[in-house]
């Protein structure tokens, strides 16, 4: 059996609504007076998991979820109020944006602060000190207080600092979200340098690409309740599918004037058959059925596709593909299917949105945006998120 | 013993942000620590000579004035203590009984400094006089611990108060400044025989159950070679406070300490 680096057994973190603001000595006695019990909510409950040694778990799941505050626990700045957390070895954790740093004291001194805080000896700090300033690339400023780095460069410093200091666990929440695209390279260097060295590593992260990407196991947490862990690729969709997708989310929206409905969207492959993932080089077809309301002239039918990271891949419309269709009767019922042969997207997974709009495209019929999750698996052993047909001539 | 180290270590980096960070941006830097007092001894010398019309005993003010000095700056510094470090409390684990802990040495540390002052300052008029120094002196580093140990337990609890209720700072300031009052800094217990003959002994029996009442008398006797220091039992009973409070205050400390996160 591996070693466990994290475990958790029925944990818990509740807070009282009232005492979440500091109190006043007026509102506290107020309070003992009153006969309401204060209001609270769980943060977390019951969640019981075990992360071994070496490996890396991305933590996901909507704002507000409860991610936060399971690092929090692990990383022990936060009490559980029941159940219970141990960890093993060295922590380092970048909580809420960056490291505890002092505003008053520059860079340099924050990172021996830092050090001091993490348990190591100033020596060894003294050893490190030009590998964290490599790093973080601030040589100018690291003698400068820290109150004026702009937020990029305070989690550069606390990257820097967290990952230097050489722990056992590293605990990262949704800071690499910050830093420019150069930083998030080097970071994502670094944690593979990480996970190649055998340590732990547990990330917050939206960027569910990246999770998927670098993870050997997903958490999704949900309202407070650890709802799945396993493979990252079935968490993330688990996510997508029931607590973003389908309307559930907070990315997927819906509008228009509804003169044009959607009454049904599906998404078949080759055999009329709506399964749990599409295999890229495959023919998918997304059949649209709508009612008209109204009496509508030369509808445009629309789509668009992104990545699980919110980056827009692809999108077009029937009007730039020149495809008229006609006049719709008020009252009409039909069909339009939007036909991919072959699928040229790749493993992960991606949001489609639908829409019907005015040929003039002043009026939105009907749009909804990010609405449907999917899967694709790749069949062969290319990489990347879509198929560049190729050739190789010789 | 690896932690026991790595809680100096730590300790040390937070009593040396606490002290540069106090004077940093400041031109005098350090000398505050020592003008601000001299400063106070200055007007108290001054006004205890105009409202009592007789001779102020100058260096027995100026050893008043700078022992609180130390109390009310670990008051202040250690009322914050946790409160104002949020960033390290929300973010990193280390053991929190290190903040009061360091607010306080750090208070110590300017009260040493300033000790070199005093010594100097009380040393001229020791010579004005034709004194000579006692080796009553060679006490002051007990007295010193002993009043560390107060100002400690005072960080402790109001370190942990200041989480829940941040009016402590309001109400301690106000409670502070009557302190100053009831402690003999400015005056020295000679001062009370007035009241305890016109009103009642008992009025001095209860104001040396302050805890600084016994060491501010205590210091002014190892500085001051004509001054007495002949505790009663309610002297002493005030003077064995400290100790109670401090334990009091670790465990209230420990106990508070589990929420400070959730409260910052």
């Amino acid at each position: 059996m591996t070693p466990v680096a994290i475990k958790a057994e029925n944990l818990g973190k509740r807070y009282l609504m009232r005492g979440m603001a500091p109190q006043t000595l007026l509102s506290s006695l107020r309070k003992g007076f009153s006969r309401t019990p204060p209001e609270d909510f769980w943060a977390i409950r019951n969640a019981t998991f075990s992360i071994p040694k070496g490996s890396t778990i991305g933590v996901i799941g909507p704002n507000g979820a409860g991610k936060s505050s399971t690092l929090g626990l692990a990383a022990g700045t936060i009490t559980p109020t029941e159940g219970s957390i141990q960890t093993e070895g060295r922590i380092s954790s970048l909580l809420e944006l960056g490291a505890g740093f002092h505003p008053d004291l520059t860079g340099r001194e924050n990172v021996y602060l830092n050090g001091a805080l993490l348990g190591i000896p100033r020596e060894d700090i003294t050893k490190r000190f030009d590998a964290i300033l490599d790093f973080s690339g601030l040589h100018d400023f690291i003698d400068q207080p820290v109150r004026n780095y702009s937020s990029g460069m305070y989690v550069r410093l606390g990257f820097a600092v967290a990952t230097e200091v050489d722990p056992d666990v590293l605990l990262v929440d949704e800071v690499l979200a910050v830093g420019d695209i150069a930083f998030q390279l080097k970071c994502l260097d670094r944690i593979r340098e990480f996970q190649r060295k055998g340590k732990t590593l547990m990330f917050v992260s939206h960027a569910l690409q990246t999770v998927e990407e670098f993870c050997d196991e997903a958490f999704l947490i949900h309202k407070g309740d650890l709802v799945q862990q396993g493979n990252p690729a079935d968490v993330i969709l688990e996510m997508i599918r029931h607590h973003s997708g389908e309307g559930g989310g907070i990315y997927a929206q819906e509008f228009g004037t509804r003169e044009l409905e959607f009454t049904d969207v599906q998404l078949q492959d080759e055999n009329g058959n709506q399964p749990d993932h599409f295999l890229s080089g495959s023919p998918l077809k997304i059949v649209l059925s709508y009612t008209a309301h109204h009496t509508i002239a030369h509808p445009v039918f629309g789509y668009g596709i992104k990545t699980a990271n919110g980056q827009y891949i692809y999108g077009t419309n029937s009007q730039i593909l020149h495809q008229d269709f006609g006049t719709l009767e008020a009252g009409q019922q039909g069909q339009v299917t939007i036909a991919f042969d072959p699928l040229y997207l790749r493993e992960g997974n991606y949001f489609l949105s639908i829409s019907a709009h005015s040929q003039d495209h002043e009026t939105q019929f009907h749009r909804r945006e990010d609405w449907y999750p999917f899967r694709v698996k790749n069949a062969d052993e290319a990489q990347g998120i879509f198929t560049q047909p190729t050739r190789f001539l010789s | 013993m690896r932690s026991i180290q790595a809680n100096w270590e730590l300790l040390r980096a937070l009593v040396s942000r606490e002290l540069k960070s106090r004077y940093k941006g400041s031109a005098l830097g350090v000398l505050w620590s020592l003008l601000t007092p001299m400063f106070m001894a200055v007007i108290y010398a001054f006004f205890f000579r105009l409202l009592s019309g007789r001779a102020a005993n100058t260096p027995s003010i100026i050893v008043g004035v700078f022992a609180w000095q130390y109390t009310a700056v670990s008051v202040q510094q250690g009322m914050g203590c946790v409160t104002s470090n949020g960033n390290l409390v929300k973010k990193v684990s280390f053991a929190r009984t290190i903040l009061p802990i360091s607010t306080t040495v750090a208070a110590g540390i300017d009260y040493l400094i300033s000790l070199v002052v005093q010594l100097g300052v009380v040393g001229f008029f020791l010579f004005q006089n034709g004194e000579a120094w006692s080796a009553k002196f060679l006490f002051l580093p007990l007295i010193f611990i002993h009043h560390s140990i107060f100002n400690l337990a005072l960080a402790f609890l109001l370190g942990a108060m200041n989480v829940y209720f941040r009016d402590t700072r309001h109400v301690v300031g106000v409670l502070l400044s009557a302190f100053f009052f009831l402690s003999p800094a400015m005056y020295d217990l000679s001062f009370l025989e007035r009241f305890a003959s016109e009103m009642s002994p008992w009025i001095t029996q209860l104001y040396t159950l302050n805890p600084l009442a016994g060491i501010f008398t205590a210091y002014r006797w190892a500085f001051l070679p004509s001054a007495d220091f002949t505790p009663t039992v309610w002297m002493w009973t005030g003077m064995s406070f400290p100790f109670v409070l401090v334990i009091m205050g670790w465990f209230v400390y420990k106990r508070a300490q589990r929420n400070f996160a959730d409260f910052i």
